[in-house]
């Protein structure tokens, strides 16, 4: 039997299987078909019908039951829903298993959060660093705001004031105003050298 | 989890026991997977899983015997919520009996359209473990209670008989 105990090793293993049988196409609409409009059609009933307020509902739920450390913070504000994960009960499964079989599990949130939010008429800015930590602005479609500055929505629950996020050498991807797992930013150039003397 | 240790579970969670919502995305990839794949795709993804993502365990297996079978079923379900199991140990066989199916309790109550073929992935995910293992694997029942039957080649199981795994419902 398939359990639920560690659903994210098999999840994250049907994702590579994914792609040897049909490219990265067949991943996106696996998340999107699957997860977005079948699994979690109870997160969709509840953001199509009620945007923030179900989004708060939804998350509050979902990631007690899978954090029940409470390893993240939700802030809800008249223009922003905002979560910080500093412990994604998710990835850490991985890390502490040293499950990799999928080159970037952490896409999969985008990927099936992505296309739901756009039918709900809302943006995301997010990044997320590969370790277990991630943060996630929600607006609506429109509004000028996006990526915040550190503190500004969460304060102290911030992921990024966390000495240990994004560290150096590591991978930290980002997406601004997205609904679509494609649109990740490029890695930001390394500063040029000045020329030699 | 079972307070045998150590656990025969090869990876660990910080919780006791998993998301039951969970069975809801097990459930909806098996549906994404016949619709792309067809039935016979679907029974590869699962043989290739049992050959793949479980090969700790069927080696754990190889390496155990049947007692190995019997503790990893005991502790597996014991992290399943809602899981009402018997593992039985007999010289030749170990007997599962699931008297309530934590996965089909919880799409049920959750309203959920079940695949049909449902309760066939625990028979083509645990025909291909149990051969990885050395073992041979039947399955009878289905739809929320069921027996599995892991043997020796000694024990000389009947020839599995399809019709005997029953169409899950809601």
């Amino acid at each position: 039997m398939i359990g639920c105990y560690d659903f994210c090793g098999h999840y994250e293993w049907t994702f590579d299987w994914l792609e040897r049988e049909g490219g990265p196409g067949l991943v996106r609409a696996y998340w999107d078909e699957a997860i977005n409009h079948d699994s979690q059609r109870h997160a969709r009933e509840l953001i199509l019908r009620e945007g923030f307020a179900g989004m708060a509902k939804y998350w509050a739920h979902t990631l007690v039951e899978e954090s029940p450390e409470l390893g993240f913070a939700i802030t809800a504000k008249p223009e922003v829903f905002r979560i910080d994960m500093h412990d994604c009960p998710s990835k850490g499964f991985l890390l502490r298993n040293g499950l990799e079989s999928y080159h970037d599990y952490c896409d999969h949130c985008i990927g099936w959060i992505g296309p739901m939010m756009k039918e709900a008429g809302f943006v995301i800015d997010h990044e997320h660093d590969h370790l277990g930590r991630c943060w996630w602005e929600m607006r609506p479609v429109g509004a000028a705001a996006g990526h915040s500055a550190v503190g500004a929505v969460a304060g102290d629950q911030d992921v990024r004031m966390r000495a240990d996020w994004n560290p150096p050498g590591g991978r930290c991807d980002r997406y601004e105003k997205a609904t679509d797992p494609e649109a990740k930013l490029p890695p930001p150039s390394p500063p040029s050298s000045p020329p030699m003397a | 989890m079972s307070s045998n240790d150590p656990s025969a579970l090869p990876y660990r969670d910080t919780k006791p026991q998993g998301s039951a919502d969970f069975y809801f995305a097990t459930n909806a990839t098996f549906r994404f997977l016949i619709a792309r794949f067809g039935l016979a795709g679907w029974r590869r993804y699962l043989e290739e899983l049992g050959r793949g993502y479980f090969a700790p365990v069927n080696q754990q297996w190889r390496r155990g015997g049947l007692g190995a079978v019997a503790r990893y079923w005991r502790d597996f379900f014991a992290a399943e919520p809602g899981a009402v199991v018997t593992v039985e140990e007999l010289p030749d066989r170990v007997e599962v009996v699931v008297h309530a199916c934590p996965a089909i309790k919880h799409l049920r109550a959750g309203g959920r359209e079940v695949v049909k073929e449902y309760c066939q992935h625990c028979f083509f995910l645990g025909v291909a473990r149990a051969e990885a293992a050395g073992l041979t694997m039947r399955l009878a029942g289905g739809n929320g209670s069921c027996r599995h039957t892991y043997g020796r080649p000694s024990a000389e199981l009947p020839v599995q008989d399809m019709q005997s795994i029953v169409e899950a419902r809601l």
